[in-house]
């Protein structure tokens, strides 16, 4: 925290200028070595921090800390900044990358894969991992192949009809059928919308003896 | 400066929030948090995920550090429901206020292990992230209280000590809404705001419907009004994620904020079946309770 008597030269806008020049050289230069993913939200961020250091109340309420208090401070903002510019929001959980809809999609269809389950007296239910496992919160999505094998999926497929039937003992689950399912962004206004268009990609047979 | 004046009643009064705070207003606020994870565990049958295929769990965090074969215990119905009472009972000690220090200490370890649990099944997803390091703020401040009065020869007035946590949660409820909007306006850039990416995401989530299931956002195409909405709100809501620090300064700019941001996350649960409430009841602290309650301040303010 320092006042504006015994600001230092580097201290803005020197600094700022000065930042906003390295990040250039460092991510948008043509010997660019670090995304301006990174150096760009860190300049925003770094602005952010520093007008609060010029804000008369967050001096007063930083410099009032006792040292142990300060350290703390530090500590769990510094640990969540850090988190974030890891990339990685598995390793260091809960100190995540913070990303909701940051990247382009395009897609037209928009597809999903997902179990529909067929019960003994021929009805569909849609079985949804969120659903019959409330703990969890979101599973990747079926349609990732690096998340699951087809034995994985089938396993899924089995776990989930088990987990049903639990509750619904009068009308078991005896077939899940994976299917794909498909809205178009921009559809011919003759065609029907009253359901994503669906398509079968695999059928597991519950009923019979694992 | 004739515009200066009706300018600043505009801008309204700039002060830092909850920087009177006083210890009732902290207790409340433990109270609070921990309450709000003792009803999400009581309502969560965190058994049952014993009966998921073990093969597709992904350890993550401080679950990726133990022995696979502790592992293997741990997600069995019966360590499940250990770690799920242990862990509700250590929280409902927390509301006592007795032995914080502890208590906190144990709650955020075991918060952390059961956070990490659930989304070893998929991605690990921002939801209830803000309210587990709303956790560790409160433990990781009364342990600062502790070393403070114990082993520091400094002379403090604790006075002030209630607003420490308070403004912390806030700013890192803050950083977390901060740091969203950058990596979405930096990594996105202007595609993100200008093409269909909204309407995808909304008709992507809808049709994976989680826990909430509407059954609504797939239809957006036949709704222009809906979609317009979706791509028009996009850029305005970044610019108030990227914003939210403004909370900790300007009353008025959190009168704008926690309206807006309502209304989006219970526009995302109906149109995208996602639902962050707690970090809509963390807008509770958006407040400034010892600005309007005496009772609520400092004995130094």
């Amino acid at each position: 925290m320092t006042t504006s008597e015994d600001k230092p030269l580097w201290l803005p806008p020197m600094s700022l200028v000065v930042i906003v020049v390295i990040i250039g050289a460092i991510s948008l230069s043509p010997f660019a070595f670090i995304p301006f993913n990174l150096t760009g939200q860190a300049l925003l961020l770094f602005i952010v921090l520093r007008l609060f250091c010029y804000w008369p109340p967050m001096v007063r309420w930083v410099t009032s800390m006792p040292v142990f208090h300060r350290t703390m401070l530090a500590l769990l903002v510094g640990s969540m900044i850090l988190g974030h510019y890891t990339l990685n929001s598995r390793a260091y959980y809960p100190y995540v990358s913070w990303f909701i809809f940051s990247t382009v999609r395009e897609d037209d269809p928009v597809t999903c894969r997902e179990f529909i389950a067929t019960t003994a007296s021929g009805q569909k239910v849609r079985l949804l991992v969120e659903q019959l496992f409330p703990s969890i919160v979101q599973i990747y999505p079926l349609d990732d192949p690096t998340q699951y094998s087809p034995a994985q999926l089938d396993e899924l497929a089995h776990a989930m009809a088990t987990a049903y039937n639990q509750h619904h003992a009068d009308d078991p689950v005896h077939r899940v059928d994976l299917v794909v399912m498909a809205v178009k962004l921009h559809p011919p206004a003759a065609e029907s919308r009253a359901q994503p268009s669906c398509q079968l990609l695999n059928r597991y047979d519950i009923s019979s003896a694992r | 400066m004739p515009v200066a004046q009706p300018l600043r009643h505009l801008i309204g009064p700039l002060e830092l929030l909850h920087e009177q705070a006083g210890p009732r207003l902290l207790r409340l606020t433990r109270l609070g948090i921990f309450a709000l994870w003792i009803f999400k565990l009581a309502l969560d049958p965190l058994w049952r995920l014993a009966g998921l295929p073990r093969d597709l769990f992904q350890p993550i965090g401080i679950l990726a550090l133990l022995p696979t074969g502790t592992l293997d215990n741990l997600l069995t119905p019966t360590g499940l429901t250990t770690l799920w009472l242990v862990a509700l009972t250590v929280l409902a000690v927390g509301l006592t206020n007795k032995a914080f220090l502890l208590t906190s200490t144990l709650a955020a370890i075991l918060l952390t292990a059961y956070s990490c649990l659930v989304r070893g099944f998929g991605p690990a997803v921002h939801t209830d992230t803000v309210l587990l390091l709303a956790v560790y703020v409160l433990a990781g401040f009364a342990w600062a209280d502790f070393f403070q009065s114990k082993l520091s020869k400094q002379k403090t007035s604790p006075a002030m000590w209630s607003s420490y946590p308070l403004v912390t949660i806030v700013a890192i409820l803050c950083l977390s809404y901060c740091l969203v909007g950058y990596n979405r306006f930096i990594r996105g850039g202007l595609p993100v705001f200008t093409g269909d990416t909204m309407e995808v995401w909304a008709i992507d989530a809808s049709l994976r419907a989680y826990y909430f299931n509407t059954d609504i956002g797939w239809h957006i195409p036949e709704w222009p009004l809906v979609v317009f909405m979706l791509k028009a709100g996009l850029p305005f809501i970044t610019l108030f994620e990227m914003t939210a620090p403004l909370c900790l300064v300007s009353s008025h700019y959190r009168w704008i904020f926690i309206p807006l941001m309502f209304s989006f996350h219970l526009l995302s649960l109906v149109v995208m079946n996602i639902f962050f409430f707690d970090d809509m009841l963390l807008y509770l602290l958006l407040i400034d309770w010892s600005r309007k309650y005496p009772a609520m301040r400092s004995a130094g303010s």
